[in-house]
């Protein structure tokens, strides 16, 4: 632990409160460093003070606004089971405690844990976006989504908002196909933007050493678990058809989240899970979801390694639906997965700490318009 | 307003099991007497240590929301003395320890720390990794522990929960030393009483005619068992979630069956491992002692045991391995027929409410109701008759 009141530390924080970008070892080549000991005020650990450092790197707010920014990121505790406040390389050590680190050599990782803090304390005091809906249309054609969750989600609020809500009696069971490697990848991406998830690449492990499919990726499953009748099924693999299956004549384009957007909601997810109670997680992650800046980076991809997994899974997922002879709206050969990506398959943390630092620098992804509250009712 | 606070921090595997069960059955007496231990289910300190330092715990910690602050309201708002227990409080950073003291308000502080030889807590810090999950090898634990950089997860928990000056330096500074408990673990083989006569006086406990029955407590394994625990965790922790795993593997398999396994070889230290962590142990005794805190035991108590026979968990044979894994599997099998029961139990349930259904729709008259709304249902304008019919009957869903 590092303590100081004056010397170069004190003025480093001091420096950075005022929107300094002084790395540190910089700033401590000019200064003694005998004023920083003895004194009882507790110094942040370096993964806050590089993360300001780099904060104020991006620019953004200036005046008091900058400084109450500066004092949540010097006061904001790192999530989760990483390293411990790391003191300052260059001040004087008691000899125990973690080893004092130059905080400009903080990996993207450690810094990410600070970041997320801050990113799920703001998005839980925006709360969630209120859902946009209008008085069920009676005649409408009862449906319930099933399958691609990416897809499934985004459709649900659109529907919901013309007056189509899923559900009502005796509904055709609509799975929304896609080939597989796509499928599991949005999977994924959406369980961030809900409840959180492990990594990609250990979410993946997991489900292939089990050999089985997650519940939302597993069409034959989601639609057995319905207890549809055959000719209430639809096995949607055709997104141009898609329309006609819930009742409308055109549906708006779906976004999906890139690699790097998804695994910053992982992390904001496991602390909103520390924020509040459970059942309010996933609303507020889905106003995240809703407002995240586009970085133009890629969905995650399935690596090489998963590639066999994931085609034996999708073969035995088509043969199940032909045999179960559920009618199909396109065809079932597109469940097949694209195959391994040439490009990364997920997002490294540099890109995804330069889009946390976007997000805590830049309030528009909060002050923007909330979606219209009940158009009618 | 709380006259005294008594905050436990840590460390673990220092019998905070034991404690932390004793007070918390014990809590309506300890009332009677003016002291508080404010936990409405056994793990409440330990929920509120998770919210205090945002730590996400393998989905438990969705129960541990605001957790801290209600149990420092608590806390305030007694008159007497009150108790806060958790070994992985030791974790926190000097921030948290700033929040922490200052939510408990104008109380009397006393900080208690309980502690043991590093020589046993070493081995015991690995068993408890390979109890959560890890599949570490017992070398590259020590390796690992012994890097000076800190810089892997297991290297930096291990030193925030066992490196007493530094946890006594983020937890204490702000106190004075009489009022920092260190209290030390009797060397092995003393009376298995000494340590609860020490937390008892620490904790202002003696003469209070306490049920001390031992109903939860954190039982170490053997060599073997440790060994095939490991094991069993390189081929599961990849594919058994942590809400199975708990259950499961460190429940049912770690604490009731292969804990069993009294007569097996008890783990230490290789000779070079062994020297290291007295010196170190040695040199953390000369900085505590200069501090001048309360020790409650001995601070030689922290050097630890002379070195023993010491067996190799990353060598155990296959041989040895067979008894436990066999007791794993009889464990596992019980455990599966139990649920197999319930299950049955739950289907029987699912029958009957199903039969009671039909037999309800069974009616001519529902019969009817029914081919009306199914006809209905395949058009628009039906749907919409149907609609309307439900909303002036006031049960209309979507």
């Amino acid at each position: 632990m590092t303590r100081a009141s004056s010397g170069p530390a004190a003025s480093w924080v001091e420096h950075l409160r005022e929107g300094g970008t002084t790395p540190w070892l910089a700033w401590a080549a000019g200064i003694p460093a005998a004023g920083d000991q003895g004194s009882r005020q507790v110094l942040p650990g370096a993964q806050q003070l590089e993360l300001l450092r780099r904060i104020n790197l991006a620019g953004g707010t200036a005046g008091p606004e900058r400084r109450r920014l500066a004092d949540r990121v010097l006061t904001t505790s790192a999530a989760g089971r990483g390293k411990a406040d790391l003191p300052l390389v260059g001040l004087p050590v008691p000899g125990f405690g973690p080893a004092p680190v130059d905080p400009a050599a903080v990996g993207a990782h450690e810094l990410l844990r600070v970041a997320s803090v801050l990113l799920a304390d703001d998005l839980v005091a925006l709360g969630a976006d209120p859902v946009r809906s209008r008085w069920a249309r009676p005649w409408r054609r009862r449906y319930r989504l099933v399958g691609d969750p990416v897809v499934a989600t985004s459709l649900r609020e659109h529907l919901r908002g013309l007056g189509r809500p899923e559900g009502g009696p005796r509904p055709f069971v609509v799975a929304l196909g896609a080939p597989l490697d796509d499928l599991l990848a949005h999977t994924w991406t959406q369980r961030c933007f809900e409840h959180g998830s492990k990594p990609w690449a250990e979410w993946l492990r997991f489900w292939r050493e089990r050999d089985q499919l997650p519940a939302r990726a597993d069409l034959p499953d989601s639609v057995r678990r319905w207890g549809a009748r055959r000719p209430f099924v639809r096995v949607v693999t055709d997104v141009e058809r898609l329309p006609r299956q819930v009742g409308v004549r055109s549906l708006p384009p779906v976004r999906v989240p890139g690699a790097d957007q998804a695994e910053l909601a992982r992390r904001v997810a496991a602390v909103v899970g520390l924020r509040v109670p459970a059942h309010e997680r996933p609303a507020l992650m889905r106003t995240l979801q809703r407002r995240i800046p586009d970085t133009g980076t890629a969905p995650v991809g399935v690596p090489e390694r998963e590639h066999a997994w994931v085609a034996a899974s999708a073969a035995r997922m088509t043969r199940t639906l032909t045999r179960a002879g559920y009618p199909v709206v396109g065809d079932l050969a597109d469940l097949a997965p694209r195959g391994p990506s040439a490009a990364p398959t997920g997002a490294d943390d540099e890109q995804v700490l330069d889009l946390a630092i976007r997000m805590i620098v830049d309030p528009a992804w909060r002050t923007g318009k909330r979606p219209g509250k009940q158009v009618e009712r | 307003m709380s006259r005294r606070v008594l905050l436990h921090v840590g460390c673990p595997k220092t019998g905070t099991s034991y404690l932390q069960d004793v007070l918390f059955r014990n809590q309506s007496m300890l009332r009677e007497h003016d002291i508080l231990y404010p936990a409405d289910r056994f793990d409440a300190h330990f929920l509120a240590a998770l919210d205090l330092m945002t730590l996400p715990w393998g989905g438990i910690e969705t129960e541990a929301v605001g957790a801290w602050d209600r149990l420092a309201a608590q806390v305030r708002e007694w008159h007497g003395t009150a108790i806060i227990s958790h070994e992985i409080f030791a974790r926190a950073t000097p921030l948290q320890v700033e929040r922490a003291l200052a939510s408990l308000g104008d109380a009397e502080v006393h900080l208690v720390l309980s502690a043991r030889d590093l020589v046993r807590q070493i081995p015991a810090e690995w068993q408890e990794n390979v109890k959560h999950r890890s599949h570490v090898t017992y070398a590259r634990f020590l390796e690992t522990i012994r890097d000076p950089e800190r810089g892997s997860r297991i290297g930096s928990w291990f030193w925030a929960v066992q490196e007493l000056p530094d946890i006594l330096e983020r937890w204490g500074s702000s106190l004075p030393p009489e009022r920092v408990h260190l209290v030390t673990l009797p060397p092995s083989g003393s009376d298995r009483g000494e340590l609860w006569r020490r937390f008892s006086r620490t904790f202002g406990l003696d003469d209070l005619p306490l049920d001390l029955t031992a109903e939860r407590e954190n039982p170490s394994l053997g060599v073997p068992e440790t060994s095939l625990l490991r094991t069993i965790n390189q081929r599961v922790t990849s594919i058994i979630a942590p809400p199975d795993y708990r259950p499961l593997v460190r429940e049912v398999l770690a604490h009731q069956t292969l804990s069993r396994g009294v007569a097996s070889a008890r783990l230490g230290l290789a000779p070079d491992d062994h020297a290291w962590a007295r010196e170190l142990s040695r040199s953390w005794i000369a900085v505590l002692a200069e501090r001048g805190y309360d020790v409650v035991g001995s601070l030689d108590d922290l050097v630890g045991p002379e070195p023993g026979t010491f067996t190799d968990p990353d060598t155990t044979a296959a041989d040895q391995l067979l008894p436990p894994a066999l007791d794993a599997i009889s464990a596992l099998l019980v455990e599966a027929a139990r649920l197999r029961a319930v299950e049955e139990r739950l289907h029987e349930e699912l029958r009957e409410a199903h039969e009671e259904l039909e037999r309800a729709r069974a009616t001519l008259g529902h019969r009817a109701r029914r081919k009306v709304v199914t006809t209905l249902e395949d058009s628009p304008a039906g749907r919409g008759t149907l609609d309307a019919y439900r909303r002036l009957k006031g049960r209309h869903r979507t």
